[in-house]
C-alpha cells in the first residue's frame, strides 16, 4: 500500500467545519455570508409594508373613531363609514356565497369524478381563470350584468363580477383539499362500501374542510381588495342600499373616488380611513387562514400517516 | 350429500370491476345506469369555470361587435371591429379617434411585469431559501406571515402610497443616479426623466412589490414539500446548505419555482388601478429606461368612461380586452405545458 | 426512517413528516382542538358574511322613510353634490341624495336607461329631447391653465389660439415669440432670462377620461382648424405619439402635483382645485379672446387678457346663452368662447370665437373658458328607479339646488359662481316639460 486511502469512514458535517484547506474554507464562508445576506431580502418585502401602513395609518388613525366607524347618518358629509362598511359587507356575503356555490361543487366534482384527462384540462381553465386580468373581469361584469342583464350600476352587478372573480380559488382550494386527502382513507372508505357521495359527505368533507376554509377566506381577501371590477360596476354611492338592485359602495371604490378630492383633507381623509379598515381586515383574514392551516397541518401530521 | 349449503361463490357471478382509475382508488358500479350519475351530474359544476371562460370570451367579442351599430342581442358579434383586428392593429399609432393601434400597449405591458416578474423572482427564491434553510423557526414563524401581509395591501393602496412617495424619490433620487452610474448600459443612459418620477423605474418597482408575496409564498411551499431525506443526504455528503439547496433542493422544487413565475406574471401583466395611478399611460415607446408608457390594463381603466357613448371606443376597449385575456391565457396554458413537461402530468394546484 | 434524530440545521424544510401515533387521549384533545378552530373560523365566517347583510337590511328598514334619489356621473360635479347631499336632508329629511363619481358617460347613460335618477354630465347631451332627457344645468365651473416657471410670479397672458399651438406641439419653448408678444415687458424679460431646461414647455396632460380635457380640448379646437386633437374626454390620450415633451397624469390631483413638480410645465386644471395648488413659481394664466393668427387679426391689445373671477366666469356663461340659440348649438360650446360682452360671435372651429375688433377690456371681460354642468333627469316617470314619486323628488331637489343650493357658503368650496339669471330660466323651461 503505497499511500494509505483517506476515504476510510463516510464524511460527516463537522468534517466540513474542520478541513482546513482553502477550497473548504472558501464554501463555508460563501454559506455563511449567503446565510447572513439572503434574510437581509425580507427587508425588501417589509420595509414597504411599514411604509405603507405607517402612510395610511398616520393619516387615518388620528380621526377613526368608534363612530366614524359605525355612522350612517345621511346628514354629516364625511367621517360616515359606516354605510361603505356595511356595503361591503353585503357585497363580500353575496359574492361569497356565489363563489362557494359555483366553485365548491365543481371543485369536489372534478377531484372525485372525472377522470384524469378531463380533471386535467379543467384545472388548466380553472388557473386560466384565475389568472385573468381584474379589469378584464370588470368588462365582462360590465358587459353582462349593468347591460345585458340591464342591472345596471348596482350591488348586484358588483357581487356577481366579485363571485365570478372569486370562484376559481374557491375552486382550486376545493380540488386540492380532496385530492390531498391521504389515499388509504379514501381507499379504506371505499373498501367499507361507501358510495362516492357518503365518501365525501362524510369523510373526505371532514378532512378537507380545513383546508376548503382556508381557500374561502383567501379568496374573500383577495376579493375584498379589488378595485377595477367594482368600480366598473357599480357606483360608488354614499347611501345604505335598499335592495339588491340599488346603488351600492364598495371600500376600495371608495378610496378610489376620494384620494385626490378636492374638497379638502376631511374627504381625503375618507380614503384613507377606508384603507386603514381594509388592510386590518385583509390582516384578519390572514390571520384566520393561518390559525386553521396551521391547527389542520397539526392534526394530519399526528393522525393520518 | 348433506343439505347444508355450502358458503361458496354464487351460481351466477356478477363480476367485480376492476379498479379503473389512475390511483387505485376501486369504484363499485352497483347499477347500471350509475355512470350516469358518476359522470354526467359531476360534470356540471365542474364545467363552471370552462363555462366562465367562454362566457368572458363571448361578452367582449360582442362587446366588440355591439358597439359598431348591430343590435344588443349578445351573440351577434362579427370579426369586423372599426379597427378590423387586422395586423394593423397592433401598430404604434394611437389617436383616438381617427387611429387606433395598440402596439404600444402591448409591448407597454410586457416592458413593465417581465422585469418585475425577474425582480420579484430572484427576491422571491431569495426570502424562501432564508426562511427555509438559514433562519430559525422562532424567527420565521412571524417573519412568514408579515411577508404574506404584503399580498393584502389593496392595488388602490399601493398606488397612491407610490405616487406620494415612491415616484417622487425615483424621480428627484434613484432615476438621475441609475442615468450617471449605469449610463454605459445601453438604455439606462439618457435624460432621467422628469422629477414626478411617473415611468418605468417605479412601475416597475411597485409591481414587483405586488408579485412578491405570491412568488415568495409558491417558492416556500415548494421548497418546504420536498422530502426531508432529499435535503439530508445533500447535507450528508458534505454539502453546504448553500450547495444542498442549489444542487438538491432548486432542481426538484423547480417545478413549484416556475409555477410561482407564471402566477407573478399573470398578476403583474394585469395589474390595472395601481399603474393608471403611478404610471398614467402614454402611447409611446419609451426612448430610455426612465421614459413614460403605457400598459393595456390601465388604459382599459382610465378610458372606459369616454367610450360608453361612442361604439367605436367601445369596440376598440373591448378588442384590447380580447387581446389582454388572449396573452395572459397564452401566457398560462405555454407555461403549464413548460412546466409539465419537468414532471409528465398536471399537478393541481400549481 | 421518520423517527430518527435529526441533526439537520435550522429550518423547516420538509416538515411534513409523521410523527408516532399518540395515545387515545391525545387524539382526543387534539380533535377537540381542531373543531374549536373550526367551529370559530366558521362561526365568523357567519357572522362576516349573514351578519353584515341583516346589519344591512336592519339599517335601511329603519331609514325606510326617507326616499332615496341616486346620482351618478361627471367628476366635477361629484364634489358640489357630495356637498349638496347631506346639506338637502338638513333641509328636507325625508329625502336623501346618493352620488357617485362613475364619469359623464356613465352618467348619460345612467340617465338615458333610467337607471338613476339623475346623471351628472360636463357635456350637454345632443339629441336628449328625442330620449326623453332634459339636460338641466345646475353649476356653472371652469378651468384654470396653470404654469410652473422659475422667476415669475405674475400672471401669464395666454390665449386659446397660444395654448392649442403649444399643445398641437407647435410652440416648444416658454420663449417663444408668440408667447413673448403677449407679455407686458416684465414678464418678457423674464421669459428671456429662463434657463434652457426651465424653457423647454412640458405638456401635463389628463390620461384618463375627463371631462377637464373635453372642455380644454374644445377650446383648443375652437381657437385653431387645424388642431390636431378632436374635441373629446380622452382628446390627449394618443398625444404622446405625436409629441415628446408630455407627461400624462390621472385626476386632477395628480395634476396639481405634477404642475408643481415639473419646471416649464404647464397643465389644464380644473377650478375646484385651485386652493390646493401651491408653490412660488406655480401660478394660473390670463386668458383673452381667441384671436387667430391665421387671420392675421393677432392685435395684442395687453389688457384684454381676463383672470378667471366670479365675474368674468359669469359673463362667459351669459354671453353664450344671450348670443346663441342653444337649441342649435347646445350648450357645451357655447361656453367655450371667451371675448367680449357685446361682440358678435363667430362659433365655427377655428374661428375665434369673437371679434377682437370690438373691445371690451378688464373685468367686463369673459373669461373663455366656462362649462356649464348638466343634471340629466328624465322627463317622465321610467321604469323602477325614476318613479313618479322619485321623479318628483328628484325635481325638488334640483329646484333646491339651483336656488337655496347655490349659496356661497357650499360654491365657495368647490369654486364654483353662482347660476345666473339666464341660465336659471332655461331651468325652469327644463323643469316645466317634467311630466310628473
Amino acid at each position: 500500500m503505497a499511500t494509505a486511502n483517506p476515504m476510510t469512514r463516510m464524511l460527516t458535517p463537522e468534517d466540513l467545519l474542520t478541513d482546513r484547506s482553502l477550497r473548504t474554507r472558501w464554501r463555508i464562508g460563501f454559506d455563511r455570508a449567503v446565510g447572513w445576506v439572503l434574510p437581509l431580502l425580507f427587508g425588501v418585502a417589509i420595509l414597504p409594508i411599514l411604509a405603507v401602513v405607517y402612510y395610511v395609518g398616520s393619516r387615518a388613525l388620528p380621526t377613526l373613531t368608534v363612530t366614524v366607524l359605525t355612522s350612517t347618518s345621511l346628514t354629516a358629509g364625511v367621517d360616515v363609514l359606516g354605510v361603505p362598511i356595511i356595503c361591503t359587507f353585503e357585497i363580500m356575503a353575496v359574492a361569497t356565497l356565489l363563489a362557494v356555490a359555483l366553485g365548491l361543487f365543481g371543485g369536489i366534482a372534478t377531484a372525485e369524478f372525472l377522470p384524469d384527462r378531463l380533471a386535467g384540462w379543467i384545472r388548466t381553465t380553472a388557473n386560466m381563470l384565475a389568472g385573468t386580468p381584474s379589469v378584464v373581469m370588470g368588462y365582462f361584469g360590465y358587459f353582462t350584468f349593468v347591460l345585458y342583464f340591464g342591472w345596471g350600476l348596482s350591488l348586484i352587478s358588483g357581487a356577481f363580477t366579485l363571485a365570478f372573480f372569486m370562484t376559481p380559488y374557491v375552486f382550486r382550494t376545493a380540488d386540492l383539499a380532496f385530492t390531498s386527502v391521504p389515499r388509504h382513507v379514501r381507499e379504506a372508505a371505499y373498501g367499507s362500501g361507501a358510495g362516492p357521495l357518503q365518501y365525501i359527505l362524510r369523510i373526505g368533507s371532514r378532512i378537507a374542510l380545513p383546508q376548503i376554509l382556508t381557500g374561502v377566506f383567501l379568496a374573500m381577501a383577495i376579493g375584498v381588495g379589488e378595485t377595477a371590477p367594482i368600480v366598473l360596476t357599480t357606483a360608488a354611492a354614499t347611501i345604505v342600499p335598499h335592495s339588491l338592485f340599488s346603488p351600492a359602495t364598495f371600500l376600495t371604490a371608495l378610496i378610489f373616488a376620494n384620494y385626490g378630492s378636492s374638497l379638502g383633507a376631511g374627504y381625503v381623509n375618507v380614503a384613507f380611513q377606508a384603507a386603514f379598515i381594509l388592510i386590518v381586515v385583509v390582516m384578519l383574514l390572514n390571520v384566520l387562514v393561518r390559525i386553521v392551516s396551521a391547527r389542520y397541518q397539526k392534526k394530519l401530521e399526528g393522525l393520518y400517516l | 350429500m348433506s343439505t347444508t349449503a355450502v358458503p361458496g361463490p354464487p351460481a351466477e357471478s356478477q363480476p367485480v370491476p376492476p379498479p379503473s382509475s389512475p390511483d387505485g382508488a376501486p369504484r363499485t358500479v352497483r347499477r347500471r345506469g350509475a355512470w350516469i350519475l358518476h359522470t354526467i351530474v359531476p360534470l356540471v359544476p365542474a364545467l363552471v369555470p370552462v363555462a366562465i371562460v367562454v362566457a368572458i370570451v363571448f361578452a367582449l367579442l360582442s362587446l366588440a361587435g355591439m358597439s359598431i351599430g348591430l343590435s344588443l342581442t349578445p351573440f351577434s358579434f362579427r370579426f369586423r371591429g372599426p379597427v378590423n383586428f387586422g395586423w394593423a392593429f397592433f401598430g404604434s399609432d394611437f389617436a383616438p379617434p381617427y387611429h387606433w393601434e395598440i402596439g404600444v400597449f402591448i409591448v407597454g405591458s410586457f416592458l413593465t411585469a417581465i422585469p418585475a416578474l425577474f425582480l420579484s423572482m430572484a427576491i422571491g427564491l431569495g426570502i424562501a431559501i432564508a426562511s427555509t434553510t438559514y433562519l430559525p423557526r422562532s424567527l420565521t414563524a412571524w417573519l412568514d406571515p408579515f411577508v404574506d401581509l404584503l399580498a393584502g395591501i389593496p392595488s388602490v393602496v399601493f398606488g397612491i402610497w407610490a405616487y406620494a412617495y415612491a415616484a417622487p424619490y425615483f424621480g428627484v433620487t434613484i432615476n438621475p443616479w441609475l442615468s450617471m452610474h449605469l449610463g454605459f448600459i445601453p438604455g439606462f443612459g439618457g435624460s432621467p426623466g422628469l422629477p414626478t418620477g411617473e415611468g418605468l423605474p417605479v412601475t416597475i418597482f411597485i409591481l414587483t412589490l405586488m408579485a412578491l408575496p405570491i412568488t415568495t409564498l409558491l417558492i416556500r411551499d415548494a421548497l418546504r414539500s420536498l422530502p426531508r431525506d432529499l435535503w439530508e443526504s445533500g447535507l450528508a455528503l458534505g454539502a453546504t446548505r448553500w450547495e444542498t439547496m442549489r444542487r438538491v433542493g432548486l432542481p426538484h422544487g423547480m417545478r413549484g419555482i416556475l409555477s410561482a413565475g407564471f402566477l407573478g406574471f399573470g398578476r403583474a401583466f394585469g395589474e390595472t388601478v395601481a399603474v393608471a395611478i403611478v404610471l398614467g399611460g402614454a402611447s409611446r415607446y419609451p426612448t430610455n429606461f426612465y421614459g413614460e408608457t403605457g400598459t393595456m390594463a390601465a388604459t382599459m381603466f382610465a378610458l372606459l368612461d369616454s367610450a360608453y357613448g361612442n361604439g367605436q371606443f367601445l369596440a376598440l376597449l373591448s378588442e384590447m380586452a380580447i387581446v389582454l385575456l388572449a396573452i395572459t391565457l397564452a401566457v398560462n396554458i405555454v407555461g403549464r405545458r413548460f412546466v409539465s413537461s419537468f414532471v409528465g402530468y398536471e399537478i393541481a394546484g400549481m | 426512517m421518520s423517527a430518527q434524530n435529526r441533526t439537520t440545521p435550522t429550518g423547516t424544510m420538509g416538515t411534513t413528516n409523521a410523527e408516532e401515533l399518540s395515545s387515545a387521549v391525545r387524539r382526543r384533545s387534539g380533535m377537540v382542538g381542531m373543531g374549536v378552530a373550526i367551529a370559530i373560523a366558521i362561526v365568523l365566517l357567519a357572522i362576516g358574511i349573514g351578519g353584515g347583510y341583516f346589519l344591512g337590511v336592519y339599517v335601511t328598514k329603519t331609514s325606510s322613510s326617507v326616499t332615496q334619489i341616486t346620482e351618478t356621473g361627471s367628476t366635477l360635479l361629484y364634489p358640489l353634490m357630495q356637498i349638496w347631499g347631506p346639506n338637502y336632508t338638513k333641509f328636507n329629511s325625508a329625502v336623501s341624495l346618493s352620488t357617485a363619481p362613475s364619469g359623464s358617460g356613465a352618467g348619460q347613460t345612467a340617465a338615458l336607461k333610467g337607471t338613476f335618477n339623475i346623471g351628472a354630465s360636463d357635456a350637454y347631451l345632443v339629441n336628449a329631447t328625442k330620449n326623453g332627457v332634459l339636460n338641466v344645468p345646475v353649476a356653472i365651473s371652469s378651468q384654470l391653465v396653470y404654469y410652473n416657471l422659475p422667476g415669475i410670479t405674475q400672471h401669464l397672458n395666454l390665449n386659446g389660439t397660444l395654448l392649442a399651438y403649444i399643445y398641437g406641439g407647435k410652440i416648444t419653448s416658454w420663449n417663444d415669440t408668440l408667447i413673448r408678444d403677449a407679455q407686458s415687458p416684465a414678464v418678457d424679460s423674464n421669459l428671456g432670462n429662463l434657463t434652457t431646461a426651465e424653457q423647454k414647455i412640458t405638456l401635463i396632460y389628463r390620461y384618463d377620461s375627463s371631462g377637464d380635457t373635453f372642455l380644454f380640448s374644445t377650446l383648443c379646437n375652437m381657437s385653431w382648424g387645424k388642431f390636431p386633437f378632436t374635441n373629446s374626454t380622452s382628446a390627449f390620450s394618443g398625444i404622446a405619439t405625436k409629441l415628446s415633451n408630455t407627461q400624462s397624469e390621472t385626476g386632477n390631483s395628480e395634476m396639481v402635483s405634477g404642475v408643481e413638480a415639473i419646471e416649464g410645465g404647464i397643465a389644464y386644471i380644473g377650478i375646484s382645485y385651485k386652493h390646493t395648488v401651491s408653490g412660488a413659481n406655480v401660478n394660473y394664466a390670463a386668458l383673452g379672446d381667441n384671436t387667430t393668427l391665421a387671420n392675421g387679426n393677432y392685435s395684442v391689445a395687453k389688457d384684454d387678457f381676463i383672470l378667471p373671477t366670479n365675474t368674468t366666469i359669469s359673463n362667459d356663461a351669459n354671453l353664450g346663452l344671450t348670443h346663441l340659440s342653444y337649441k342649435t348649438f347646445g350648450l357645451a360650446d357655447s361656453m367655450i368662447l371667451g371675448g367680449f360682452r357685446n361682440s358678435p360671435v363667430n362659433n365655427t372651429p377655428g374661428g375665434g370665437g369673437t371679434d377682437p375688433t370690438v373691445g371690451e377690456t378688464g373685468t367686463n371681460g369673459a373669461y373663455p373658458i366656462v362649462n356649464l354642468e348638466y343634471s340629466l333627469i328624465r322627463s317622465a316617470p321610467y321604469g323602477s328607479t325614476v318613479s313618479a314619486g322619485a321623479l318628483k323628488d328628484t325635481v325638488e331637489f334640483l329646484q333646491w339646488a339651483i336656488s337655496l343650493g347655490n349659496d356661497p357658503q357650499y360654491l365657495s368650496q368647490v369654486g364654483f359662481v353662482p347660476l345666473t339669471t339666464e341660465v336659471l330660466g332655461y331651468d325652469q323651461q327644463e323643469f316645466a316639460s317634467v311630466s310628473v
